[in-house]
């Protein structure tokens, strides 16, 4: 059974339709990218999913449960985390707290107990710290040791990108959704966030869904592309498959100059 | 500008200093009862009074803080909370011929139905008469406050709620709505059996308001408790939430418990607070729950910072010291002197303008602002030294003291909005100034090849600075002394 | 499709509950009259166009920056004492003089450095020069009309919204809306507390020589109900600025930058449009309209509150009708007013005091707050307004 089932999700901002019957699935284990020019309604699509945003229609089921008009909140207790396309970091917290924050939901002690320091929540805050430590431990010992104690807004863009990926992981979720992971990073950065992102799923078991516009990184750890377009879904398949189909190609680069570069864009 | 590395409050500390610090704490605590104890021997009853009402304003502003700096909301309603810790308090504390002549007075402006309305038996002190002799009133008053917080935690709740609906602004105004409801519902009839409507009662024992020991105490608890939460995980929780609302609720935070949960705390200790007000105040009145004692309150805490405890207490000692010892500048004076003082002030703050703007660089360093000041400083001196008909005239200062506040909160707020200590928390390693500032070498030389093995090496590093400079995945210094390796 | 026919039917609903209520209490006591609806009837519209005044001034500013201008109820304060100050010579004169005028100087300065482009002009110095001079002696010598009392006021308060504005939230603008917001508060401390230093502490008669005040007796029913010109004058002048502000702000080239700055203040400053300009025009604008409101509100009532209190109530009630109306629409507002203005004056009459039941006249004060926070739970956008939340 698939991990992730969207079916039908709609959702209009006033007029605007930002998502349209779009529907498709993520199977345990898989790396599913999104694509999609600019306002195809790809960052709505995970808002929809995390409740954000209520789906004007449709339904999402996590697990064979329906996740529809849960709160942001239950859907990350039940397993699903994600990171934001325009970074939302705790900026004035460190970035151990940042990534501690992110396990409070699983914390099993009332706050009468959390006052008193009571030796059970000293375990578990003993325990988080190793999850907090581990997580960021993805990224090589450059978020480790002295970076821990900085507050974020000292970081720079491809740290906090880092941080916001390691605070989405350490939530305990199995489904992480990647929105943009790579925005704002160089190439070096990007080719080792591709790595990283692939350890994640092999090392850390994660699924991963991302939402990306560089095309290199989506070839290289896809297994499989759905292709949005005015907040419909024009295309799903391997990544192959998709720079070849001439309905990408048309709304990626109008419809006369789609033929040119068709060949080029399949090379990748 | 803030230090770059905090120091959470699990840190490792080596044992060493552990145990030096708690030696510290001890003694420190251990000079402070000693230097109470020597006050409330020999220090003037007017400072007693002062230290006393210190340590309950600072249960009150440390409980606000809570939702004003740690949830990051600001809520305007701490006097209606303590309204209710202070009435309930007041009432368990009267003996009962008191409370029998609220009842009479009651009666004379209520008809026997609304009377019986007002669950008249409450008045009762629920069964705390039998706590009368000097040896169990303390009991009695302990129960009291307890019972008072409980109330104001309740309502605590009932403002929480519709705090999880409510942005910022708009929940302040709630706060504030509610803050006066409050203080408006208990001035009807419907209450007077409780209130006495606006006149209030005398006779609440000023015994533990007044006492250093108790106000002390409960103050040290507040605190224990607050700062314990606050470096909790439910601490960081909460100041998940006032970073950003959105993203905390994302990473799993149950944002509308916090916040509940964040009010009812506050609004329990606010209750407190109200309790030990009346009794300092030796009395319950409607006017000692204005806005105004909110507004007090959000200076003291603005001022010392809304991001450290030790901040907030450091601006409630300001706030208490303007209180209790500005009274000159609300007395009668010649309206010449009155002009004299303007002039001087303004003056001054003209000349602090300048300082500013010569310490910060800016250019011009007497900006039009000044010239108006200074405009303003010779006109009223020209006035006072030539007009002799104003020179005859007294004038009283009334409402000095609150406008000295507000022009604080004001200068506050334009040029240092992070108060006084910021996020600054105390700490002996920080008052001995031990603090870790920043990474060691060796941290900087390792951080930096992360970015860039060619920097790991000095021979590597001096080729690399010839290299372009684009490929660079080091943190912007934003403290200045943070970032190495290059 | 129902949802359409929504609000008609809540409204009908309300009209028939009422009436039915009115024709309950006409059968139980021979005083609940037509003459006695009536009388709440008038009071509920003087009121409601008096809060009106003041809760333009809050939407429009909300409407730009964001603010809850908490020092609006006391520049409503200020405008009415100024009006106060202007008819008749007080003992305190010069004190009060020499600090209004330093406060009108400086705003006139500004006024003049918005068209002149810095404070150091020779104008701008020479305005502040003289106009210190002049204003402390007019401001001390002549007994002025009432008319003239009101425009002066208007100006003389139009200029201290601005002087606030340069002073204490243009330094903020970048600051996070909380700051701001506190420091607003700080301002209405301030402004409440000088009042308190120039009026003192007591109620302040403020009955001047105008024939708005001369009665009036309508007759309903063989009962003559007995109140005066101010019945007809406060809803006429109240709609006369409300016209007068609605074309300002559609017709002009500054009301149509001041909707763009509403609509997205920093697309505006792109398109040109000097931000900084539009809020001191709307300080100016919000807190003339709010000195009028004062005037009006001492000539109905014949006197006026002690400055710490006066302008709290009046304040926070107009700001709850700007939310309940929809915060950022200038009908929105007059609506909200209006609601809040008949609850507290029409439904106290509808359930009045009676040997079993106190009434719920004590109440009223709470009435404003309980339907603000009903509606910021149930429609946070207000009646008319647009949705606010934020795009993630
Ligand atoms: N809260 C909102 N209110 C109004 N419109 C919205 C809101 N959120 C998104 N939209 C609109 O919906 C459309 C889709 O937005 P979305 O952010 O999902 O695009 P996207 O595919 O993520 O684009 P990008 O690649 O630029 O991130 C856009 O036109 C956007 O303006
Ligand atoms: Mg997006």
């Amino acid at each position: 059974m698939a991990m992730l089932e969207v079916e039908g999700l709609r959702k209009s901002f006033g007029g605007l339709t930002a998502t349209n019957d779009v529907g498709f699935h993520v199977d345990r284990g898989e790396i599913v990218s999104i694509i999609g020019p600019n306002g195809a309604g790809k960052s709505t699509v995970f808002n929809l999913i995390t409740g954000v945003y209520r789906p004007d229609a449709g339904d999402v089921r996590f697990e064979g449960t329906s996740i529809v008009g849960k709160s942001t909140n239950q859907v990350v207790d039940l397993g699903i985390a994600r990171t934001f396309q325009n970074l939302r970091l705790f900026t004035n917290l460190t970035v151990l707290e940042n990534v501690l924050i992110s396990q409070h939901h699983r914390l099993r002690s009332n706050w009468l107990s959390a006052v008193f320091r009571t030796p059970s929540y000293r375990r578990q805050e003993r325990a988080m710290r190793e999850v907090a430590t581990e997580k960021l431990g993805f990224f090589g010992p450059r978020l480790q040791s002295f970076r821990l104690h900085q507050p974020v807004y000292v970081l720079s863009y491809a740290n906090r990108r880092r941080t916001e990926m390691a605070r989405a992981m350490a939530t305990g979720a199995k489904l992480l959704l990647l929105d943009e992971p790579s925005a704002g990073m160089n190439p070096k950065e990007t080719s080792e966030i591709t790595q990283i992102i692939r350890r994640m799923r092999d090392e850390g078991g994660y699924t991963i869904v991302v939402v990306e516009h560089k095309m290199n990184l989506v070839g290289e750890i896809s297994d499989r592309v759905i292709v949005l377009d005015y907040g419909q879904k024009i295309a799903e398949g391997t990544y192959r498959d998709v720079v070849n189909d001439p309905k990408v190609i048309e709304a990626y680069l109008g419809k006369k100059a789609g033929d040119d570069k068709r060949e080029e864009l399949a090379d990748g | 500008m803030a230090r770059i590395v905090t120091p959470t409050a699990f840190d490792a500390i080596d044992p060493k200093k552990r145990v030096r610090n708690v030696a510290l704490t001890l003694l420190a605590v251990g000079v402070g009862v000693f230097v109470l104890y020597l006050l409330e021997g020999v220090g003037s009853s007017k400072l007693v009074q002062a230290l006393a009402l210190f340590a309950i304003w600072g249960v009150a502003t440390v409980s606000l803080n809570l939702i004003n700096g740690t949830l990051g909301i600001l809520s305007l309603g701490h006097h209606g909370f303590m309204l209710i810790g202070g009435y309930t308090t007041g009432l368990l504390m009267l003996d009962e011929a008191a409370r029998q002549r609220i009842l009479t007075s009651a009666r004379s402006t209520m008809t026997e139905e609304t009377l019986a309305l007002s669950v008249s038996n409450l008045l009762r002190g629920v069964g705390l008469e039998a706590l009368t002799t000097p040896e169990t009133l303390w009991v009695r008053f302990l129960i009291a406050i307890f019972l008072g917080g409980l109330l104001a935690a309740f309502a605590g709740l009932l403002v929480g709620t519709p705090s999880l609906r409510l942005r910022g602004d708009y929940l302040a105004i709630v706060t504030f709505g509610f803050g006066e409801i409050i203080r408006l519902t208990a001035s009807t009839r419907l209450f007077s059996a409780y209130t006495n409507g606006a006149l209030g009662f005398p006779g609440v024992t000023s015994e533990f308001g007044k006492s250093i020991w108790w106000t002390f105490g409960v103050l040290a608890f507040t605190v224990f408790v607050i700062s314990k939460l606050k470096y909790s995980s439910y601490g960081r929780a909460m100041q998940a939430i006032r970073e950003d609302e959105i993203a905390a609720q994302a990473m799993g935070v149950n944002v509308a418990y916090h916040k509940v949960l964040g009010f009812v705390i506050s609004a329990f200790f606010a209750g407190v607070a109200g309790g030990l007000w009346v009794s300092w105040l030796g009395g319950v009145r409607l006017d000692f729950f204005l806005f105004q004692l909110t507004f007090f309150f959000l200076v003291a805490i603005s001022a010392g910072g809304t991001g450290s405890i030790t901040g907030v207490l450091l601006g409630t000692a300001v706030v208490v010291f303007v209180r209790q010892y500005g009274d000159p500048l609300e007395e009668s004076y010649s309206i010449q002197t009155w002009l004299y003082i303007a002039s001087a002030t303004l003056a001054l703050a003209a000349a602090g303008a300048v300082l500013f703007r010569t310490l910060r660089r800016l250019r011009p360093r007497l900006h039009w602002g000044s010239w108006v000041l200074i405009g303003a400083a010779a006109v009223a001196a020209l006035v006072a030294a030539v007009d002799p008909a104003v020179i005859e005239g007294t004038f009283r200062g009334f409402g000095m003291r609150a406008i000295f506040l507000s022009v604080l909160l004001i200068v506050i707020m334009v040029f240092r909005p992070d108060g006084m200590l910021g996020r600054t928390e105390f700490s002996w390693s920080w008052f001995l100034r031990e603090q870790r500032t920043g990474p060691t070498d060796e941290e900087r030389t390792q951080d930096a090849w992360l970015s860039n093995p060619a920097f790991g090496s000095p021979a590597g590093r001096a080729a690399a600075r010839e290299q372009e400079l684009a490929e660079d995945d080091t943190d912007a210094p934003a403290g200045g002394d943070d970032e190495g390796g290059r | 499709m129902w949802r359409r026919f929504l609000p008609l039917l809540v409204i009908l609903g309300i009209v028939a509950l009422v009436v039915w209520r009115m024709l309950y209490l006409g059968s139980v006591g021979e005083r609940f009259n037509a003459g006695f609806f009536l009388r709440a009837f008038i009071d509920s519209v003087k009121l409601g166009s008096l809060y009106a005044l003041i809760a333009l001034g809050y939407t429009m500013v909300y409407g730009i920056i964001r603010l809850i201008n908490f020092a609006h109820g006391e520049v409503f304060m200020v405008g009415a004492f100024t009006t106060y100050f202007l008819f008749t010579i007080t003992p305190y004169a010069l004190p009060a003089a020499i600090v209004m005028a330093i406060i009108l100087t400086f705003g006139l300065m500004r006024v003049v450095e918005l068209f002149r482009g810095s404070m150091r002009d020779p104008l701008v110095l020479g305005v502040g020069a003289i106009g210190v001079v002049v204003l402390t002696v007019a401001l001390s010598a002549f007994t002025w009309p009432f008319w003239a009392a009101i425009v002066g006021s208007m100006l003389a308060t139009g200029v201290l919204g601005l002087s606030i504005d340069r002073v204490a939230y243009v330094p903020l603008r970048s600051a996070p809306r909380n700051s701001l917001l506190i420091t607003a508060i700080a301002v209405s401390f301030f402004l409440q507390n000088l009042g308190l230093l120039a009026f003192t502490n007591r109620q302040t008669p403020f009955r001047p020589d105008t024939p708005l005040t001369n009665p009036l007796a309508i007759d309903v029913g063989g009962t003559p109900v007995m109140t005066n010109w101010l019945l007809v004058a406060i809803p006429v002048v109240t709609l006369a600025l409300v016209i007068a502000l609605t074309s300002f702000v559609t017709r002009t080239r500054l009301g149509k930058a001041m909707r763009a700055s509403a609509q997205d203040a920093e697309v505006a400053q792109m398109m040109g449009v000097s931000v900084n300009k539009v809020i001191a025009t709307t300080f100016l604008l919000g807190s003339m309209l709010a000195a009028a409101g004062g005037a009006m509100w001492g000539l109905n009532f014949g006197s006026l509150n002690q400055p710490a209190i006066m302008g709290i109530l009046p304040g926070i009630k107009a700001f709850a009708a700007a939310v309940i109306g929809g915060i950022g629409s200038l009908p929105g507002a007059v609506i909200g007013a209006m609601i809040i203005g008949f609850s507290e004056n029409f439904l106290t009459a509808l359930f009045p005091r009676t040997p079993t039941f106190l009434g719920i006249t004590e109440f009223k004060d709470t009435f404003a707050f309980v339907l603000l926070i009903l509606v910021l739970l149930i429609r946070p956008s207000g009646i008319v307004g647009e949705d606010l939340s934020e795009k993630v």
